[in-house]
């Protein structure tokens, strides 16, 4: 196993976390699946929509999320929102990742 | 064609999800690759090899449907449980090997036969006996996985004291003690003709254990049960206690039954040893209640086995 390998292992291990943490802050407002890959994109956070799909339907079992199908447009589309319960939990794990990020930093510094 | 391939990729994925998210993921997924699709040909007609681009991308159907039905991912028998159901299964197993191979030779012995035939019923016997106690090592561990069964203390309060020398069981003992489930049931219900007098009039009656012989079967699984508790807990414990417990007394109620219920014994055997002594009533009246005597001797093995485990168990 090279040092790519190796870096590659570590930064997905990295993101895993984060996305949930992003996905969950995006959805304040209500989007589509592929409207959500798009943003993060646009905003320099690459996720595939093999790992968002699946990813968005686990996070509404845990009722992080709702959706509704919208069938008035042109294609039918299914739309996600936070719930009060996934409103709760980012902001409470966006206050932890705040500290946590601050302190890593001040580690990777010193 | 470029539809078909579509809607092959999407029920190549959801054909493994549940029936009611099928449907959901089907339409979500149809509308995904239409938007890639779209994207990616910005207004033009997609052909076929944009199709393949944007399926390439999504990944091998297999992976897909994994993602959305990680659950379905998971073990019979997963990580906290593996190491030890690898470690018993081998033991039983060896168990297994060893008594049936016992057994079966003893049953050589006694009732020699065509060499071929006796290899044919030691090796069917065999292979019988390992997949029964590979299902059965088996199904113990995915109960134990599928209910979370605690067979670590995580609590270092609950630590459970390092066990004397009493408190110790060995692996030799639950081996011998499964071995030995084994080389009773095959020899009770292979030859039990071999129990008899010299004239060859049987103590047991053949046709009354070989129809009920799911009762001989039981009394051994109830054994082998009780012996791979204790092959699990590695000494005498509160649980081994209860599955000693729990198995003697089964054993205990599953006896009493079988010897009431079915002639086990054969009369003519008693009336022929009573024959023996006719100027010695009382002798003789002994050999007739000898089933109660059996009984008896059983139960009061199985209540010294639980005693035994009782007093092993204490934590003193």
């Amino acid at each position: 196993m090279d040092a790519q390998d190796l870096v590659s292992g570590l930064v997905s291990e990295l993101r895993r976390g984060t996305l949930i943490l992003l996905v969950l802050s995006r959805l304040r407002q209500e989007r589509y699946g592929y409207e959500l890959v798009k943003e993060l994109t646009d905003r320099g956070i690459p996720m595939d929509a093999n790992t968002l799909y699946p990813l968005l339907r686990r996070l509404e079992g845990q009722g992080l999320l709702e959706s509704t199908w919208r069938t008035d447009e042109p294609k039918p589309r299914k739309y996600y929102r936070l719930t009060a319960l996934g409103g709760e939990v980012l902001s409470r794990a966006t206050e932890y990742w705040r500290r946590f990020s601050r302190q890593v930093d001040q580690c990777l510094e010193g | 064609m470029e539809n078909d391939l579509m809607e092959r990729y999407i029920y190549a994925v959801t054909r493994r999800l549940g029936p009611k998210q099928r449907q959901d993921v089907a339409q979500e997924l149809r509308g995904l690759i239409e938007d890639m699709l779209s994207e990616r040909c910005a207004g033009a007609k997609p052909t076929e090899r944009d199709l393949r681009v944007v399926l390439t991308e999504l990944g091998p159907p297999g992976e897909l449907a994994r993602k959305y039905d990680p659950a379905g991912d998971r073990a019979l028998i997963g990580p906290p449980y593996f190491g030890l159901y690898k470690r018993v299964l081998e033991t039983v197993l060896v168990c297994m090997a060893v008594g049936m191979t016992l057994a079966h030779g003893i049953l050589a012995l006694l009732e020699p036969g065509t060499w071929y035939l006796l290899v044919g019923r030691w090796l069917s016997g065999l292979a019988a006996g390992l997949v029964g106690a590979f299902a059965f090592v088996t199904a113990l561990f995915a109960f134990f996985s599928w209910r979370g069964v605690a067979l670590e203390q995580y609590n270092f309060d609950d630590l459970p004291p390092v066990p004397k020398k009493r408190q110790t069981a060995p692996v030799w003992e639950s081996m011998a003690g499964i071995g030995f489930c084994v080389v009773f049931l095959v020899i009770f219900l292979g030859c039990p003709q071999i129990f008899a007098m010299p004239d060859g009039t049987p103590l047991l009656s053949a046709a009354a254990i070989r129809g009920t012989w799911p009762v001989p079967v039981l009394l051994a699984a109830l054994g082998i049960g009780r012996e791979t508790v204790k092959l699990l807990e590695r000494r005498y414990s509160r649980r081994v206690f209860l599955a000693a417990l729990l198995a003697d007394g089964l054993s205990a109620a599953l006896m009493i039954w079988w010897l009431e219920a079915f002639p086990v014994f054969n009369p003519a055997f008693f009336e022929k040893i009573a024959g023996l002594f006719p100027e010695d009533p009382g002798f003789s009246s002994f050999f007739v209640k000898f089933p109660m005597f059996f009984l008896a001797v059983f139960l009061f093995a199985l209540a010294l086995d639980v005693l035994d485990a009782f007093l092993r168990s204490r934590e003193v």
